[in-house]
């Protein structure tokens, strides 16, 4: 009885623990913590909505929100300028020719930073983000900003190092590139120098045999070796069977002694045998039988 | 006639860049780490690179790097401090310095900074910073050790562990084996 009850406790244990866990109960702090963040994002969304108001087509609202929010950026972009005082130059140092990048490798560049004036500049960070040529307010793929921080005093240079990798996934195809260079003086005002904006072009480079077609050509062998033995298999269970079937099954009984072999049976035993004078291995086994019963 | 004046722009274009020519040198500097893990009591590779960018030659240029105190870190090979005597516009030259950092934890590799004479007859040298690898941890090499050593010590010890599973029935095996080849014998014998 105690046994049974231990095992319905067992069962039931774990059960009730996915139940209480996985569903109304949420105990961890993790999943509440997320809910919150949830309920934030769709509380925005409501908001937001609300403020479009009903009735009208929300897609197009969306759409054009969008575009004024996305002008509004472009403003706040353009109103930053480069400063007078500054001079700044972009180099490439990888790949070569920079006008055409790889897919999946690294791009490094370069930054050097002049400061001409009598104010100290901080040079903050440099981002870059590759665009949609014909849109360049569409982001096809953004990059970390570096941050670097570094204090320019006046008629001083600096240089930063920046690289970042073109996705795997892009087609060999045109894309706009920007890199901007952020920084700013010492009173705060606040300069962005657009250090590159062009559009580049991304091509696929076609590695002799990289990992994945070495394994591809690796399987498609071992599946050629696979065939060629199982059919070499079946091949010769066809034949054995063909050949066995031509052949009639004789009953010899024991009288064949050519084909039997004695290998398996220690050489003692095949003496004993030898030499016993009790009966001779012609004998069939019914014949011995009834010969020991008739003895009895 | 439009056709002339463009040429015409061109080539005036083309001399003023051709007095350009005649502007100073301007040097990148970028330095390097060329480790993917930075380890304690293990080769520290730093790599300088400087590229003349500008347009005339750089002179005396002087490459000082006092960011690797020499209590925190040996120099095994090359020197912190290098000079050349001049640098050609479009052209490069990099600069190796191989380190053992003494300390673990995280250490912040800062600018080194480069001197030079922007053109031939210059009066003041230009300061220039290099760039700044960041700030990054070094590993301990006890850490390190564990996760990239052979583990040829750990490895033993795992074959001492699978000796008895391994030879206890090969044991039994062979003690019955000999056993029936003695019977086999003594039976060869009486016969």
């Amino acid at each position: 009885m105690n046994n049974k009850l231990l095992l319905i406790f067992l069962l039931v244990l774990p059960a009730v623990l996915i139940v209480i866990t996985d569903g109304g109960g949420r105990s961890s702090f993790v999943a509440h913590a997320d809910d919150a963040v949830e309920d934030e994002v769709e509380g925005e969304d409501d908001v937001t909505i609300d403020d479009e108001g009903p009735g009208a087509g929300t897609l197009e609202t969306d759409a054009v929100v969008a575009d004024s929010e996305e002008e509004e950026e472009e403003e706040e972009e353009k109103a930053l300028q480069a400063s007078p005082d500054a001079q700044t130059k972009i180099v490439f140092s990888k790949p070569d020719n920079y006008m055409e990048m790889p897919a999946g490798a690294i791009v490094k560049f370069l930054v050097g930073f002049i400061n001409n004036g009598e104010k100290d500049f901080i040079v903050d960070s440099i981002d870059a983000a590759f665009r949609y040529p014909q849109d360049y307010s569409f982001y096809i793929q953004n990059f970390t900003a570096a941050y670097y921080g570094r204090l320019v005093e006046s008629k001083k240079q600096a240089t930063f190092d920046y690289s970042f990798m073109p996705s795997e996934n892009f087609n060999a195809r045109p894309f706009g590139l920007t890199i901007n260079l952020n920084y700013r003086d010492v009173e705060g005002s606040l300069y962005q120098d657009a250090l590159f904006n062009e559009t580049i072009s991304i091509i696929e480079v076609d590695e002799g045999l990289d990992g994945e077609t070495f394994f591809l050509y690796v399987f498609l062998a071992a599946v050629a070796v696979l065939l060629l033995v199982a059919g070499q298999q079946f091949l010769a269970s066809f034949t054995k069977k063909r050949g066995q079937r031509t052949k009639a099954p004789v009953e010899m009984g024991t009288s064949n002694h050519n084909d039997v072999d004695y290998d398996w049976i220690p050489k003692q035993t095949l003496d004993d045998m030898k030499k016993s004078p009790r009966r001779t291995p012609r004998q069939s086994p019914r014949q011995r039988r009834t010969k020991g019963s008739s003895e009895d | 006639m439009q056709k002339l004046l463009v040429i015409a722009a061109v080539l005036a274009t083309c001399l003023v860049h051709a007095d350009e020519g005649q502007g100073p040198a301007w040097l990148l500097a970028s330095k390097q780490l060329h480790n993917q893990f930075v380890v304690e009591d293990k080769e520290l590779i730093v790599e300088y690179s400087i590229y003349n960018v500008g347009e005339s030659v750089a002179v005396n240029i002087l490459l000082d790097d006092q960011t690797f105190p020499s209590q925190d870190f040996d120099v095994v090979r090359g020197l912190l401090k290098a000079k050349w005597d001049r640098i050609a516009p479009g052209t490069n030259v990099s600069h190796t310095v191989i380190l053992r950092p003494k300390i673990f934890g995280f250490f912040n590799m800062t600018s080194a900074f480069v001197t030079y004479y922007p053109t031939e007859d210059a009066s003041e040298p230009v300061f220039a910073y290099t760039s700044a690898p960041g700030e990054g941890g070094i590993m301990k090499y006890r850490e390190y050790d564990r996760k990239f050593s052979p583990h040829l010590l750990d490895w033993g010890a795992f074959g001492m562990m699978t000796v008895p599973s391994l030879c206890i029935p090969f044991m039994l095996w062979y003690r019955s084996k000999s056993k029936y080849e003695a019977i086999m014998r003594q039976g060869k014998k009486s016969n």
